[in-house]
């Protein structure tokens, strides 16, 4: 009974593709099918203006969260039903490149930029499309900040201080693109020893890892926890829905798309490609100002429309100054460093506490009195926690390890055999480092 | 069955007298027992007999506490027990199902009243030994109930009960799961352990056959009323009421009125018979006699003195063996009528016309 | 013998039944296998044969298994699942047993109440139920805020593993509740009587004889609590507990990009330790003997309760309920709140989140009540067939229609959503359209899912019926088939009901093979629209607002078949 009603959908919409073809440049209807992992709050907007800018055409959006969604893509592919793929963290949108899930198409609107930040917006092989940015940065809620007495955090190096332990909620890399991202941003930024360094030091303050990139903003909402490493629009929007939290965009930072692409075989193309020209325009860019919304555009046009105090990246100084990010080279190693952050941290996290734990009284007795032999055995710690057991072309080029995580018939070694190693690596050296730091503790008293 | 004279002797001692006064109790507008009172002396087998749905089990749950009685007292030993619970009680009952716990073996069945009792543990081992001793089932104390047969699960339901030794025991339809030949055997059994034991002991049946044979004093129980408390010999020859008349063996009943200024008794349809001098017979009394009390002669036979002769006609003949049972019509009625038998002896054909003689000594006038 | 209170056991089983099973038997077992192979069977297994696969090369290997023994992380995380496992079921048992024992044993005014109230934790919608728990008992929640301002304590309630513990067992306990009260009302009350007129009353009662035997009905519940922990991932990964071996699984199999068959490995090791696990338990049920009904002859006895006692128990209920419907209560704050941040309350309130729901969300309450409706009663229907085969033939291997079928409960809802889209996306109706994107097939994963705990609740009720019931009706003409009709079903009522109510009532908020199989809006769940409300700060009040009503719908219908039961019960005990 529920689905009769699609069937009249679907053999309309078929009736349309067969009869009029593409040779007949007729405005496109039906119903088209997005998989997204974007909220109702974005969605909705973003249908209505859609639905009313092309009469005629129905926005259906199924909402998974983006790992379930590429799965979905992924299962589907021999008789999709869905259009488009639309989500933020670029590297799902490569991986679905790499399986031949999506479909080239050529942009007819005008006015986007090529890059945002220093992040292309396009996939240069038009694939997917970027229609929004957004930047990494730290969001905290004001009530826990002051009922707590802690000073609001500015760059990520802040996050490694001792008054934010056990304060700080990052998502696994793993299950969240942004969070990817923001590591990548750091290992990029600082360098892949100095990079896994900051990194730790943050891990060892961290309260939770979540599972998901929501996780941390609601968290932080709620107040459960104080300070969440988080892309700007979960804040915006959270601040948005009147939320006592603010957001600070570190100096070490990229803004990069969030993206849309079209679904290799989808059944309503012209549909998928009218959203895709709709989502690009200045109407569908400005939809994206709106409050619950708070996406960047990438059309530098839009911010002419923004309320006072909205970020631009083409304009703001603090954009400016960022880095250089190397797609490729985040694409190459993403599985690697994922895993490197799970083994290391994520599965770990009690350990890695407990020696920061250590560290910071050790740092705290040293400020007081200094003792040569007791700095001698913290810094000895500190090495011993920073320690990566694999080095940066490793992580990108040696052919067994990156063998491993691709699969196929040439690699000798199972993921999993890395996965233990990297391991073990890690909990011997917190091990030794807790000793080393319980040393320096008791030579400061 | 052989019994170790300490538990005799302990029952003995604790056996006790049951005094019921006044009981009365409801559910909701159903009056299930109607002003009870009964005497059971210590170390008598009494029963509570009457048909299904007359009160005896409620009565007899009252005594064990499963139910509260509106008013009245329960004593047991002169102590007023109506305010204590079950477990309070020490009056050791046998439930119809038996209700053994399908999780414990016979010998942890047997023992659970007296671990309740916090006996030391080498003492239950002793009793749950010689209480399943008492009921022959000692071998299969490792068993589960499950795989015992009906009149073991029974035997071990008793044995239970017993280990613990109650002030009195109480048996609801102990015999009713059992089929017609264990039925015999058991109750015989019973009877025998009850008399060892000296226990009081109060046994629930619809079965008059039952409480005859084995009950001391039976209270014959209809519609929540105690109809008549005695020895089965006397409820059977001097029934109180019809009721009692009717459920305890065959009885004729027939209607009729007094007539001559009360003097006699005219049967409706023919017949009269004097009424008993001493006897004070209620008004609208029926006239009550048992097949054997009366006699069987051909019409034209001399009628002997003390007799009231019905003239009728034989409808059917049931051969019981050491009897013969004659249906008799008479006028609208039918008579049964009990002959003795002796080999040889042919039955009256059916549709004969007969002559009935009534005793008048055994005739008896029963108010409804 | 012919003994009316049936200690029949198994092997006493009459002789009558010479032949395997009848025609009708084994039309239902093909019946029943085919539903299990293509709904269950042939999906899992086409997702999880990656386990068995050389990750490099595709060949047959075992290597993985090899690699997760290998691995301190996984053992790890496996003694952790086994121990907040454990620690739940005896958690949950604490909470359930004062429950089911006052309900059932007590002339105890609003039983059905209890009861009810009893069973609304199990229907704790997903991200909503975590979040308002963590509004209360979190470590900046309600709870720690007061406890911080006026003793300068914060208690951990919901950190690691003892935070799983705590909302497993606040989550789940209702499967014992709701077990252990249809065993307790099954039980004949002369053995309790029996036992009091030997001078047992109280707890020692309780302990000694109504405990044990109310086990079947105890065991049920706790097997399923036991698996039912083992295998969720949703709580832990909301509390950011990983090292535990389903949300192992879970990360494993939906990270991208990885070509990992860890994920599948663990996947595995859970179906067979379920399945271990419910072998156990049925092992340990198992010749053991529990056949006490005796319908219409002992019934239940209801005990009076009055004074000290009845406060007493009053006490113990109010705090439990408190306890466990905290989080209910702290999600229907959250409906009405506007912000709710670092607060013992919210700032302020409003009915916004509703209309916002009712407006937007009316198809999914619906869908909803139409999915869990027929995954209830296919799970029941299935669940009795079952039961019988396994309980009353002597079909061969019947045990294993049993076990093929719990081990559902161990099957990640993800891997069958997976492998239901594997292995029938393929299939084509004459329209085009895949097999896979009809609602029907919502329903039958959630069947599938929520079977063996309709199952569970059948075996139980079916264990406490004595054969010889059976063996009359078919001594007086009846067949198979109106003997199953006209007797086992009526008395086995209590039983299948409870099955249905549990089925019902977490098919509503399931939500993890739903997420797979929603391809169009409109067909989708409560569960997956609330989901999405979730995702978003502006959508926390509307989501929790769909949660209440769900909450509701579950409640009113259980509430509503609880009447239905007790009425059922005194016809019956009038007779």
């Amino acid at each position: 009974m529920l689905n009769r009603r699609h069937w009249l959908h679907a053999l309309a919409a078929s009736v349309v593709l067969v009869g009029a073809g593409p040779a007949f440049a007729q405005a496109p209807s039906g119903k088209v099918t997005v998989v997204t992992s974007f909220s109702k709050d974005v969605t909705d907007p973003i249908k209505k203006a859609f639905e009313k800018a092309n009469p005629g055409l129905t926005l259906e959006v199924q909402n998974r969260n983006t790992n379930a969604g590429v799965k979905f893509v992924e299962e589907t592919r021999s008789n999709p039903q869905s259009d488009l793929f639309w989500a933020s963290a670029p590297d799902a949108f490569e991986v679905l490149k790499g399986k031949n899930l999506l479909q080239k198409y050529d942009l007819k609107v005008k006015g986007i930029p090529a890059k945002v930040g220093s992040y292309p917006i396009n996939d240069p092989d038009g694939f997917y499309f970027g229609f929004a940015a957004s930047g990494y940065g730290i969001m905290w809620n004001e009530r826990y900040l002051r009922a707590n007495r802690i000073p609001e955090p500015k760059e990520w190096s802040d996050l490694a201080r001792p008054v934010y332990h056990d304060h700080v909620s990052i998502a696994s890399p793993a299950r969240s693109g942004t969070t990817h991202l923001t590591l990548e941003t750091i290992l990029q930024g600082e360098g892949w020893e100095k990079g896994w360094a900051t990194i730790k030091a943050m891990a060892g303050n961290f309260n939770t890892i979540a599972e998901r990139s929501f996780g941390v903003p609601d968290a932080v909402n709620s107040g459960q926890v104080g300070i969440g490493i988080v892309i700007d629009f979960f804040a915006f929007s959270a601040q948005g829905a009147g939320f006592p939290v603010k957001f600070v965009y570190p100096s070490v930072t990229t803004v990069v798309p969030a993206n849309v692409g079209i679904i290799a075989g989808a059944p309503n193309r012209a549909g998928a490609e009218a959203f895709i020209e709709f989502l690009l325009s200045p109407a569908g860019q400005e939809v994206l100002l709106e409050p619950t919304i708070r996406r960047l555009p990438v059309n530098p046009e839009t911010y002419a429309k923004a309320p006072p105090g909205f970020p631009n990246p083409f304009k703001d100084a603090n954009f400016q100054k960022m880095l250089h990010f190397d797609v490729d080279k985040s694409e190459r190693r993403t599985a690697v460093v994922d895993t490197l952050f799970d083994q290391m941290i994520t599965f770990q996290l009690a350990d890695l506490k407990a020696v920061t734990k250590l560290m910071h009284e050790a740092e705290g007795l040293l400020a007081k009195k200094a003792n040569p032999q007791a700095r001698a055995a913290l810094d000895e710690a500190r090495k011993l926690v920073s320690a990566v057991p694999i080095t940066e072309s490793q992580a990108s080029s040696d052919t067994e390890i990156v063998g491993a995580f691709r699969g196929g018939a040439d690699a000798k070694t199972r993921q999993a055999e890395f996965e233990r190693r990297w391991a073990a690596f890690s909990k011997e050296n917190y091990a030794k480092a807790k000793a080393k730091a319980e040393e320096a503790v008791k030579l400061a008293r | 069955m052989s019994i170790t004279s300490d538990l005799g002797a302990e029952i003995r001692r604790n056996a006790a007298g049951i005094d019921v006064a006044g009981v009365n109790l409801s559910y909701g507008a159903t009056h299930v027992l109607k002003d009870v009172n009964l005497k059971i002396e210590p170390g008598e087998f009494f029963a509570f007999l009457g048909p299904s749905g007359c009160g005896k089990t409620t009565l007899l749950r009252l005594i064990a506490g499963f139910n509260i009685a509106q008013t009245g007292r329960v004593m047991v030993g002169g102590q007023d027990i109506s305010s204590l619970p079950p477990w309070k009680r020490d009056v050791g009952m046998v439930f119809q199902s038996y209700a053994l716990w399908p999780h414990m073996s016979v010998a942890k069945n047997v023992a659970f009243g007296l671990e309740e009792r916090k006996l030391p543990k080498v003492k239950i081992a002793a009793r749950v030994d010689q209480a399943l001793d008492l009921v022959n089932l000692k071998h299969l104390k490792d068993r589960k109930p499950s795989q015992l047969s009906g009149g073991q699960q029974q035997r071990v339901a008793l044995a239970r009960t017993i280990a613990v030794r109650p002030k009195v025991l109480l048996l609801d339809e102990p015999l009713s799961n059992l089929d017609a030949k264990m039925r015999v055997q058991v109750r015989r059994e019973l009877r025998d352990l009850q008399q060892e034991l000296g226990i009081t002991t109060i046994f629930v049946t619809h079965d008059q056959e039952e409480a005859n044979t084995i009950c001391d004093r039976i209270a014959v129980m209809n519609d929540g009323v105690v109809q008549q408390v005695g020895t089965p010999m006397a409820l059977y020859d001097r029934p109180a009421n019809l009721f009692v008349a009717n459920f305890l063996g065959t009885a004729n009943i027939l209607d009729g009125t007094a007539e001559t200024a009360g003097a006699e008794f005219a049967i409706t349809g023919g017949g009269r018979l004097p009424f008993p001098a001493k006897e004070n017979v209620q008004p609208g009394a029926k006239l009550v006699f048992r097949p054997q009390n009366a006699r069987i002669a051909p019409h034209d036979a001399p009628k002997a003195p003390g007799m009231t002769r019905l003239d009728g006609r034989i409808t059917h003949v049931e051969f019981l063996g050491a009897s013969l049972r004659y249906g008799v019509a008479i006028g609208a009625n039918e008579v049964l009528v009990d002959v003795p038998h002796q080999a040889g002896n042919a039955p009256l054909p059916t549709g004969a016309p007969i002559a009935v003689d009534l005793d008048h000594s055994r005739a008896l006038f029963l108010a409804a | 013998m012919t003994v009316a209170t049936g200690f029949s056991s198994e092997k006493a089983a009459p002789a009558a039944r010479q032949a395997v099973a009848t025609p009708g038997q084994w039309l239902t077992i093909g019946a029943i296998v085919a539903f299990l192979a293509l709904f269950l069977l042939i999906p899992v297994a086409m997702v999880i044969l990656v386990a068995f696969q050389d990750p490099n090369s595709g060949a047959f290997t075992l290597v993985n298994f090899a690699d997760f023994a290998r691995n301190e992380m996984f053992l790890r995380s496996f003694a952790n699942s086994l121990y907040v496992s454990a620690m739940s079921v005896v958690w949950a048992t604490i909470f359930a047993l004062p429950l089911a024992y006052f309900t059932t044993r007590f002339e105890f005014r609003g039983a059905a109440i209890i009861q009810t109230l009893g069973v609304i934790p199990l229907i704790m919608p997903p991200f909503a139920g975590a979040v308002a728990m963590q509004l209360f008992f979190g470590r900046n929640g309600s709870v720690n805020l007061l406890l911080g301002d006026w003793f300068g304590i914060n208690i951990p309630f919901m950190e690691g593993l003892n935070g799983v513990i705590f909302v497993q067992s606040v989550h789940y306990f209702p499967f014992i509740l709701i077990n252990l009260t249809a065993s307790l009302r099954n039980i004949d009350r002369s053995m309790e009587e029996a036992a009091q007129n030997l001078g047992c009353s109280g707890g020692r009662l309780f302990r000694r004889i109504v405990f044990p035997l109310a086990m079947p009905g105890y065991v049920a519940g706790a097997s399923l609590v036991f698996i039912k922990v083992f295998d969720d991932l949703a709580t832990p990964l909301l509390l950011n507990v990983k090292d535990m071996l389903a949300p192992q699984a879970y990360l494993r199999i939906t990270s991208i990009g990885l070509k990992d068959p860890m994920g599948y490995v663990i996947s595995v090791v859970l179906i067979v330790f379920s399945v271990l696990s419910l072998f156990i338990a049925t092992s340990t049920m198992r010749n053991r003997d529990y056949a006490t009904v005796q319908r219409g002859g002992g019934g239940l006895a209801k005990r009076p309760i009055g004074g000290l006692d009845l406060v007493m128990a009053w006490g113990t209920i109010g705090l439990i309920l408190a306890l466990v419907l905290a989080p209910h209560l702290g999600l229907l704050l959250l409906s009405f709140s506007t912000v709710w941040s670092f607060s013992v309350l919210p700032d302020g309130y409003t009915t916004a989140h509703y209309t916002r729901v009712v407006l937007e969300s009316g198809q999914y309450i619906w869908n909803t009540l139409l999915y869990a409706t027929i995954a209830g009663f296919i799970g029941i229907i299935i669940g009795t067939a079952i039961s019988y085969i396994v309980l009353r033939t002597k079909v061969p291997g019947r045990q294993w229609l049993d076990y093929l079928a719990s081990a559902a409960l161990a099957v990640p809802g993800v891997v069958l959503g997976i492998g239901y889209l594997r292995a029938y996306y393929g299939v084509s109706l004459p329209s085009g359209q895949s097999v896979t994107s009809l609602w029907i097939i919502i329903v039958i994963a959630l069947a599938v899912r929520r079977l063996p705990y309709a199952l569970r609740a059948c075996m139980a009720a079916m264990q406490q019926i004595s054969v010889s019931l059976e063996e009359a009706a078919e001594n007086l003409g009846a067949n198979k088939a109106s003997t199953i009709r006209k007797i086992m079903v009526p008395l086995m009522t209590g039983g299948i009901l409870a099955g249905f109510v549990t089925s019902f009532a977490t098919a509503s908020v399931e939500l993890s093979a739903t997420m797979m199989l929603v391809q169009n809006t409109s067909d989708a769940p409560l569960a997956y629209g609330l989901y999405v409300f979730m995702q978003s700060p502006a959508g926390r009040g509307a989501g929790a607002a769909l949660g209440i009503i769900a909450v509701l719908i579950v409640g009113i219908s259980t509430y509503l078949s609880q009447l239905l039961a007790e009425r059922d019960r005194s016809t019956r005990a009038g007779s």
